[in-house]
């Protein structure tokens, strides 16, 4: 009687314990239904949201709005945070349905995505063939469309910005006229639309660059913050194997915007080990990042924490092994962050790398004075390009990459705009940039000074669409 | 019946913890006052309609077992809840819920008016009832704190553990309830 009691206990502890693994390992987040982009400090009442997956539902939506006379605006994942992807009474074209992996050319290298679709989608799509995308996001979340039409960077250091990786795109016009953009083909929409914000026109399909899937070897290491930029130069760019590259500066007060530590992606001896390592992973671990971060946003010293943490585990982490594709598919969901008086938002700042010192130097001097909670930064780098209309790269630039938590009410806004102001005021005198999907802070000259075709950027838009049909709130803001 | 009230105490607090935040996530699934009062229609009536045979079989199988499916009845049904999407299974979790918290209810009363039998009941319950409304408050006042950091998902996971450690610590007691008549 015992015995048999013994293994029903046994029996369902095992099956419970299955049970429980099964329930986590399903766990979604909720979708939301508003009109807002994750930032939610400007949620604004949409005409409705039209979800397509046929070319033919865009098109159509397109038409009936020159019929109607309805502004237009398109929206991806919606993690652009200065209201591109909206606009007051228009209508949303959500894209996200319309996520098709159209071609796969294995031997050109070459993939062809309907705009919806992420990164993700396509890595799980080409990861088979032994294939890489060139450049994205060091998360895999965003859509290709919303990531051409922000002109994305991340941490491969021998590909610049998403532009230099695109062959050619199929364009929704204003007009709901369809054609193909390259290059050389209807050339003056190419460097319009991507950096575009959706200004131009609906991005139906685009064809990408792809590269081999690799195998790297991690290498870590922590530096003062001085030491950087000749390190880099010299050990990383310097360093033909190093294929990626992401750095990290406290936010804690014992070692604020001074401590570093870097991680570099080196081309392993051994590439035929790669098959050991290219399945796809996805995200894990995020019962934990997402408590600590949740204390680093609240305490000092969570910020201490934290740090001390991420030190340890990158430490752990020097030395090991990654698939390109898998080290562009990191943790995102512990970003992911519900309050309802604080929210998240992000900034990013270009600095010529030999500014570097100075310019942190200047930021510490800054953030001393005021109140401003800022999280987390990484670091990565872009090489100069201009192609885009909108470029940030206008040289060799550190891009420093901002989590910042803050109030919702109008105070609280205010005096990040303030800080915000400030710290772009001196990305600018050290010959910087800043980055423009996120909220309106900048005031409309330090758009012009960081991007000194701005002007020509909304005359060529209103040629283009005379109308002003495509729009949304970062046209309101800066193109008006 | 110290362990019954170290177990009863756990089960408190995995209540405490997720029954606030039950309710707001039955509300995110239903979308409107009728399928809420509905569904909370459900457990209460489905807990009715099982009372008196609970209390019935409890005296012949020992409401022990019981207090144990209860237990584990409700680990698993926190476990359950993240995977809920529509509204038909939210009813039929409620019912489940009704007949788990019905057995709680009887049994719980039976086993304590077993452990306290005598001159000093008044005290005894008196003393039950300040601890394991002791821990559920400080249970509540926690878990709000905690869900700031954690998703709501979380705290189902972790009222279920709780479950499940109550239920085994349940196993444990009989044996020990005569020893502790005695003190």
């Amino acid at each position: 009687m015992r015995i048999k009691s013994n293994i029903a206990i046994i029996l369902f502890l095992i099956g419970y314990g299955s049970f429980f693994l099964y329930s986590v390992s399903q766990e979604k987040t909720d979708s939301k239904s508003t009109i807002s982009d994750v930032s939610g400090l400007m949620p604004v009442k949409v005409k409705r949201v039209v979800k397509g997956n046929e070319e033919k539902s865009f098109i159509n939506t397109v038409k009936e709005a020159n019929e109607k006379d309805l502004k237009v605006s398109i929206a991806g994942k919606m993690h652009s945070q200065g209201g591109h992807t909206y606009y007051e009474d228009a209508v949303v074209m959500d894209t996200t349905g319309y996520n098709e992996i159209l071609k796969i050319d294995p031997e050109k290298k070459i993939v062809r995505v309907q705009s919806g679709a992420t990164w993700d989608d396509i890595q799980q799509a080409i990861n088979p063939y032994g294939l890489s995308i060139k450049v994205m996001q060091s998360q895999n979340i965003f859509t290709i469309g919303g990531s051409l039409s922000v002109n994305v960077h991340g941490r491969d250091i021998r590909n610049g910005s998403l532009i230099e990786t695109v062959k050619s795109f199929r364009l929704l016009k204003p007009d709901g006229e369809v054609i193909t953009v390259s290059r050389t083909e209807n050339g003056e929409y190419f460097p319009l639309v991507i950096g575009g914000y959706g200004l131009f026109g609906m991005i139906l399909d685009v064809e990408i660059e792809l590269t081999n899937d690799e195998l790297y070897q991690m290498r870590t290491k922590q530096m003062d913050y001085k030491d950087y930029p000749s390190y880099f130069k010299k050990n990383v760019k310097g360093n033909k194997n190093v294929r990626m590259h992401l750095a990290r500066i406290s936010t804690s007060p014992d070692s604020f915007l001074k401590d570093m530590y870097v991680t570099d992606y080196e081309l392993a001896e051994k590439q035929e080990d790669l098959k050991n390592y290219n399945e796809l992973k996805s995200d894990r671990g995020t019962w934990l990042t997402k408590p600590l971060l949740g204390l680093s946003r609240d305490f000092d010293w969570g910020k201490e924490m934290f740090w001390k943490l991420q030190n340890k585990y990158f430490e752990k982490k020097d030395g090991s092994y990654v698939s390109r594709n898998n080290s562009m598919r990191s943790e995102s969901e512990f970003l992911e962050y519900k309050d309802e008086e604080n929210t998240d938002i992000l900034q990013e700042y270009f600095v010529p790398v030999d500014e570097f010192s100075s310019y942190i130097e200047d930021l510490r001097g800054i953030l001393s004075e005021e109140e401003f909670n800022l999280v987390n930064i990484t670091i990565r780098y872009v090489g100069h390009n201009e192609d885009a209309v909108l470029s940030f790269a206008k040289d060799d630039m550190f891009a420093l990459v901002l989590l910042i938590n803050q109030g919702i009410a109008e105070e609280d806004k205010k005096q990040t705009q303030k800080v915000v102001r400030k710290m772009i005021g001196v990305t600018l005198e050290h010959g910087g940039s800043y980055y423009l999907p996120y909220y309106s802070y900048p005031t409309k000259e330090q758009m012009k000074l960081a991007y000194p075709r701005t002007e020509e950027f909304f005359s060529m838009k209103r040629k283009l669409d005379p109308e002003e049909r495509f729009v949304n709130m970062f046209y309101e803001e800066y193109g008006k | 019946m110290r362990i019954f009230i170290f177990s009863q105490s756990i089960a408190l607090i995995s209540s405490s913890i997720v029954f606030p935040y039950y309710l707001l996530f039955i509300k995110n699934v239903g979308s409107s006052f009728a399928q809420f009062g509905l569904a909370y229609g459900l457990f209460t009536l489905t807990s009715a309609l099982v009372h008196r045979w609970i209390g019935k079989t409890s005296d012949k199988v020992g409401s022990k077992v019981f207090l144990i499916i209860h237990a584990w009845g409700m680990a698993v049904a926190f476990i359950t809840l993240p995977l809920v999407s529509s509204l038909l299974q939210v009813y039929m979790l409620q019912v489940f819920l009704g007949v788990l918290g019905a057995m709680q209810k009887t049994c719980e009363k039976s086993m304590l008016t077993e452990f306290t039998a005598g001159s000093k009941q008044g005290e005894l319950i008196g003393n039950y009832h300040f601890w394991t409304t002791m821990c559920s408050a400080l249970a509540v006042m926690g878990s709000g704190f905690l869900i700031d950091y954690l998703t709501i998902h979380a705290i189902f996971y972790v009222g279920s553990i709780f479950f499940l450690i109550s239920g085994l610590m349940m196993f444990k007691v009989q044996q020990d309830s005569t020893k502790s008549l005695n003190n």
